[in-house]
């Protein structure tokens, strides 16, 4: 068996690659990228949620300096072949338009796009553009959006309900339902939040007309997926399509798919023949990007006196906002997921997804989290209901090594879970029992301190469709530099350091020789970009069996060379060499001059050079990864605020390539989440105006507002891939909020207070003790 | 309105354009000087990810104009390695302590704290959660920002 | 987000500031640090033609010591005071709000002069100055005066300053003896704008009687506000005082506690009420040992 010599850099806690030019200022971002004559956006906006557009006058806007030309819905519609996205679920069914068009459907939707020498300019003349509107009522929550009388979000279609998963005849769950001794029901609330990343979205679109080809810079986290949809959007082929994703700062789902603003942008590239850069604005981002997490359930959930879940029924009512992203809907994820680590032995759901008066719903980190939240409250909630501590609740029905494999009621199954032991972990590095006698004391105090737990199973590196595999090619110089170029999009995951850990560990050369290539559409091969935790799974397993190939050539080629047999050889330190014998070898850039330069000297068909590419798509449909993040918050009674006095994460995701990335994505997840229920929200007033679209008002926590997170790490390799890995990237963030709810809840026991709604800001929490003891 | 004619240093290199009032600094700075490594996160003052250093003091290039900077010293991002072109404490700091992921907001810490560890050696705990409070991260939930500025202080002592 | 255009002046010296804002009329604007105006300039949520820039008039910024008062420049930055120790010692209040202003970033460039011409009711300076009986200078085409703060805060965002009038220094008065002084503010976020916040003097007498109080409101009202009938409730009380009954009454007469998306009037008087009991509780505590 040839031998690499030793996994040196994957479990290592590497330092970036990426980080010598962030932190020197030489990142490139798509802003920062001039073109000669390049021309810049701004767009004209609604300023009612539904309504219909009298006029929009944009004479004076026109003569303003430095305006090239503005264009309204009427310019540039007929002009997008086709709109839609690779793998786009039901075809065109998605309500698409690329501008407002005679009527506006929700504050922010683009009416008419400016573009000018300068984005102060441009500015200038989207205030020059005169618009009026005459509104009507809008359809702005989701019990209101189903009413059957309810105005309706786009004419034409018979409701505002869009996606309907009715749910099914379950005698089995009826009765268990009927006949458990303990049934309770519970509605829970979520609250709409932005995704917010640091870099807003941007473009810069260039058509050259002497070539007919289009390249695209874009800030995206699918740059293949763009390429598709912007040929399509221009009626060419994807040949004609060059798109480079540069540095980006940050996506979180936002990116995945383009904007019509993009589109536009695309569009009109075509028609000017000059670069054109449209910079999302901050408050763009929050008011007129997509939206995220408006959720909500009814659970019912069953149990026995010991606590022991006999069943549970879930409704779920999600919003869609008027224009979904193709991405948006976690619908179908939610109903499927649901009964999570647990052994739930009966199990029925419905959904539904409704259109309001809003910003589209776009995929956010973990876009399914709700069926998390609302179990992990049911939880806690049977907990209270049968006295018997939530911990204690979990343990109870958590799944065991000894259920595996394990079918859930919804069918999918674990091959893996170690819930258990991640609640054991958490609850030990906490010190549970200790924590709950000092919790005691302090309620003795009448100090309102609450421990909240969240058990979760995630689905990582899901694969289906457009999204079942990636692929990496792996090419050796003849200087022995091995470049890997991967279809994956990194924006923050780290991939350029750790897609070179594995490959270097699998060539056996120094992690300096790798050089990482993602992004650009002409040097990567297809996939669709970084997103849904699947990185270390797919995207490692295909620069794992690219390396493999170029390693097992390397091999074939130095054993012919020396006669000896590919057993004897080891693959290390740079080189190919007999085992024992260290001079009695080759280094790989040796290898690589014959393989490219000489055939005579290679194996008989033996393949030339040194480069292969590898396509990888899981076995399974998910690879399971699973964590518990136990929080402890005290409230401040007077003022409301929430302070978190301790925060433990236990996590398994297999294989660590880098446990400093893993605690690193865990972290900006759970921070989230920390935002998600204490601080952010994307309230509406009663008309549909956005109220928070600024960062005055939409609040992100800032390093006073986080505890210091304490990590378990569970290192239980997946069977499923060849590095034994499994994603986390989404984990944090789910996790997080349920947690936190749950601590929260917890603290306000005592004052029999109940929560069933984010957010749970101190406003919101002294409403919620004021109404518990009037 | 008129062009006004401003002269500055940045990063020890004079810079004279004539400029629009209206012109941020932070624009100046990115389109006017080609120095892109100051980023635009919010142009309202709050993320810090535009932070350079005026005449020694950290500010929102977003929320200062380029004629209110006229003679003044700007430092940016790329004018913080060290003379030899290293990285200097406090970004050594960062990327041994996985401080950035993305890598939008770092310029703007980098240069944040760059200033304040400069004006305070040796801070508390608090005194460092406070200081980097003006300035936002999404990626990494600041422990790594956090412990960076532990390391680059404790490099200090 | 960019500004629509201004001209642009830089004026050396207070009489040509004042007389460009006599000549300009309306559509100008003085700016000092920016950090509240350009905000709304980039916004386009506030439109001027012209902006007169204050900061190149070197006798507007400074600390000047006066025997009974410390006169703050009005272009000084917040972080001079920060860093000031005389200030920490004479006028401790001005010292321990600072820190609540935004982050350092922030009061490297914001001043003194500016925040209390803005006249946030949320802000920490407006607040100080008008529990200390601050007055404000100002100078304008007709001469200079100063204005007592209690007549300077007219509205939300609004002062007595005339549109051809500047702000050139704040005369804070130090007081002497047996004094405690505390800020509490309760914001979102670090460095958030207050939802309600107290700022608090307190001076003993030789028996350990509290012989006057002063009690700043943030946040409470379009203006920043004095809890009189609290300040007056204190007088000739020891230092036990029932500090909790104090916060009610100092929100018992509020008529116009502000409602928005981060709490309702409701909400904002409950912290409120916290926030000059602990701030008395902090004031007096820190009076009785010195």
């Amino acid at each position: 068996m040839t031998v690499t010599a030793g996994a040196r850099f994957v479990g290592q806690r590497v330092a970036r690659r990426e980080d010598i030019r962030f932190l020197t200022g030489r990142g490139r971002y798509v802003d920062d990228i001039e073109l000669p004559r390049i021309l810049h956006v701004a767009f004209a906006r609604s300023h009612v949620a539904r309504g219909r557009i009298v006029t929009v006058d944009t004479s004076e806007a026109q003569a303003l300096p430095g305006v090239k030309a503005i264009y309204v819905a009427g310019d540039l519609a007929s002009l997008v072949h086709n709109h839609t996205v690779d793998d786009e679920p039901h075809g065109r069914d998605r309500p698409f338009r690329l501008f407002a068009d005679g009527d506006v459907r929700y504050v922010g939707e683009p009416i008419a796009m400016v573009v000018a020498e300068n984005r102060y300019q441009a500015e200038d003349a989207v205030d020059a553009i005169a618009i009026d509107i005459a509104s009507d009522e809008p359809v702005l929550d989701p019990e209101s959006a189903l009413n059957a009388d309810a105005p309706l979000v786009h004419p034409g279609t018979s409701s505002n309900v869009y996606i309907d998963i009715p749910s099914v005849d379950n005698p089995a769950l009826d009765e268990v339902l009927a006949s458990a001794p303990v049934v309770l029901t519970e509605t829970f609330r979520q609250h709409r939040h932005a995704t917010v990343p640091m870099e807003t979205r941007g473009i810069l679109a260039s058509w050259d007309p002497l070539r007919d080809e289009l390249t695209v810079w874009i800030s995206t986290q699918g740059p293949h997926g763009v390429r598709a949809q912007m040929a399509r959007v221009l009626g060419i082929d994807d040949s004609q399509v060059h798109v480079i994703m540069p540095d980006v700062g940050g996506a979180f789902g936002l990116k995945m798919h383009p904007r019509p603003e993009e589109l536009a942008t695309v569009v009109v590239t075509k028609l000017l023949g000059q670069p054109v850069k449209w910079i999302q604005d901050r408050r763009e981002n929050l008011m007129a990007d997509e939206q995220a997490r408006h959720d909500q359930a009814t659970v019912t959930m069953a149990a026995d006196e010991a606590g022991t879940l006999l069943g549970a029924k879930v409704d779920f009512l999600e919003v869609g906002g008027a224009f979904p992203s193709p991405g948006g809907s976690a619908a179908v994820f939610t109903t499927l997921l649901f009964p999570g680590p647990y052994r739930l032995p009966a199990f029925g759901t419905s959904a539904r997804t409704v259109h309001t008066n809003t910003p589209g719903r776009g995929a956010y980190r973990g876009p399914w989290m709700i069926e998390t939240v609302v179990r992990e409250q049911m939880i806690d909630c049977l907990a209270a209901r049968l006295g018997v501590d939530p911990l204690e609740l979990r343990r109870r029905n958590a799944i065991r090594e000894e259920d595996l494999p394990y079918t859930m009621a919804t069918g999918l199954a674990y091959d893996q879970m170690t819930g258990y032991a991640t609640l054991e972990q958490a609850a030990e590095k906490i010190g549970y029992e200790a924590l709950r006698e000092q919790q005691r004391a302090w309620r003795a105090d009448g100090r309102l301190v609450g421990i909240g737990i969240c058990l979760l199973a995630e689905p990582t590196a899901m694969s289906f469709g457009w999204m079942t595999s990636d692929a990496a090619t792996v090419r050796i110089a003849q200087n022995g530099q091995v470049t890997v170029a991967h279809s994956g999009a990194s924006h923050g995951q780290s991939l350029e350091t750790t897609i070179a850990q594995v490959v270097a560990d699998e060539l056996g050369v120094e992690l300096d020789q790798v050089r990482v290539v993602q992004g650009d559409t002409d040097a990567t091969p297809l996939g669709a970009g970084t997103g849904g935790s699947r990185s270390a799974v797919i995207l490692g397993g295909a620069a794992r069996g690219a390396s493999r190939e170029v390693r097992d050539r390397m091999v074939a080629i130095v054993a012919h060379q020396l006669e000896a047999s590919p057993d004897d050889l080891v693959v290390g330190g740079g080189r190919v060499h007999v085992a024992g014998t260290p001079t009695r070898g080759m280094t790989i850039g040796e290898i690589a001059t014959q393989a490219y330069t000489m055939p005579a000297m290679l194996p008989p068909g033996a393949p030339l050079g040194l480069e292969a590419q590898s396509r990888y798509a899981p076995e399974s449909f998910c690879t399971w990864s699973n964590a518990c993040h136990i929080c402890v918050c005290e409230i401040d009674p007077a003022t409301g605020a929430v302070e978190i006095l301790r925060y433990v994460v236990s996590e398994d995701c297999g294989v660590m390539v880098n446990p400093n990335v893993v605690e690193g994505q865990i972290a900006g997840g759970v921070v989230q989440g920390i935002g998600g229920v204490l601080y952010e929200h994307m309230p509406y007033d009663d008309v549909g105006n956005p109220l928070a679209t600024t960062f005055v008002d939409y609040l992100l926590p800032t390093a006073t507002e986080v505890p210091e997170i304490e990590y378990g790490h569970i290192e239980t390799p997946a069977p499923t891939n060849p590095g034994g890995h499994k994603g986390l990237g989404e984990g944090g963030a789910i996790a997080a909020p349920p947690a936190i709810v749950n601590a929260i809840a917890d603290a306000l026991l005592p004052l029999g207070v109940k929560v069933r709604s984010q957010p749970l800001g101190p406003a919101d929490i002294v409403a919620l003790i004021e109404a518990a003891s009037p | 309105m008129a062009d006004v004619s401003v002269r500055l240093v940045v990063n020890g290199e004079e810079k004279q354009a004539n400029v629009e009032p209206r012109r941020t600094l932070a624009d100046f700075l990115r389109e006017d000087c080609r120095l892109t490594g100051t980023h635009l996160g919010c142009e309202h003052g709050v993320c810090g990810a535009c932070t350079v250093l005026v005449d020694g003091a950290a500010v929102r290039s977003c929320l200062m104009f380029a004629v209110q900077a006229n003679g003044a010293e700007v430092t940016t991002v790329e004018g913080i390695s060290r003379p030899d072109g290293e990285l200097n404490r406090v970004q050594e700091a960062f990327r041994e302590a996985h401080g950035l992921q993305c890598g939008f907001c770092t310029p703007g810490f980098v240069v944040s704290v760059t200033a304040f560890l400069r004006d305070h050696p040796s801070p508390s705990d608090q005194e460092i959660k406070e200081a980097l409070s003006g300035n936002l991260c999404r990626c990494t939930g600041y422990q790594g920002i956090i412990n960076a500025v532990r390391l680059a202080a404790g490099a200090n002592s | 987000m960019k500004p629509s255009a201004f001209a642009y002046h830089a004026p050396a010296t207070i009489d040509d500031a004042v007389t460009l804002l006599a000549e300009l009329g309306d559509g100008a604007k003085v700016i000092a640090g920016g950090q509240s105006l350009v905000p709304m300039l980039s916004l386009r949520l506030a439109y001027f033609d012209h902006l007169v820039d204050i900061g190149r008039i070197p006798e507007l910024r400074g600390i000047r010591h006066e025997s009974d008062a410390v006169v703050v420049g009005a272009t000084t930055v917040d972080a001079a005071i920060e860093h000031d120790a005389e200030i920490r010692k004479r006028v401790p209040l001005l010292a321990r709000a600072t820190p609540y202003i935004g982050h350092f970033q922030i009061r490297n460039r914001g001043t003194v002069g500016g925040s209390i011409a803005h006249a946030d009711p949320a802000a920490e300076y407006p607040a100080v100055a008008l529990a200390l009986d601050a007055e404000i200078e100002a100078v304008s085409p007709r001469g200079r005066r100063r204005i007592p703060a209690e007549r300077f805060f007219t509205g939300f965002w609004t002062t007595t300053l005339e549109q051809d009038e500047l702000l050139v220094g704040t005369y804070f008065p130090a007081w002497t003896g047996r004094t405690g002084f505390a800020v509490r503010e309760f914001a979102r976020r670090h460095g958030d704008f207050a939802i309600a916040g107290a700022v608090v003097g307190v001076q003993l007498d030789g028996d350990g009687r509290i012989e006057r109080g002063a009690i700043g409101l943030l946040g409470l009202g379009p203006t920043p506000l004095r809890a009189t009938a609290a300040e007056l409730a204190l007088v000739g009380k020891k230092a036990d005082v029932a500090t909790d009954e104090l916060g009610q009454l100092a929100m018992s007469d509020l008529t116009e506690v502000p409602s928005d998306l981060h709490g309702s009037a409701g909400y904002r008087r409950r912290v409120g009420a916290a926030m000059v009991t602990r701030a008395l509780d902090d004031a007096i505590s820190e009076a009785s040992s010195g």
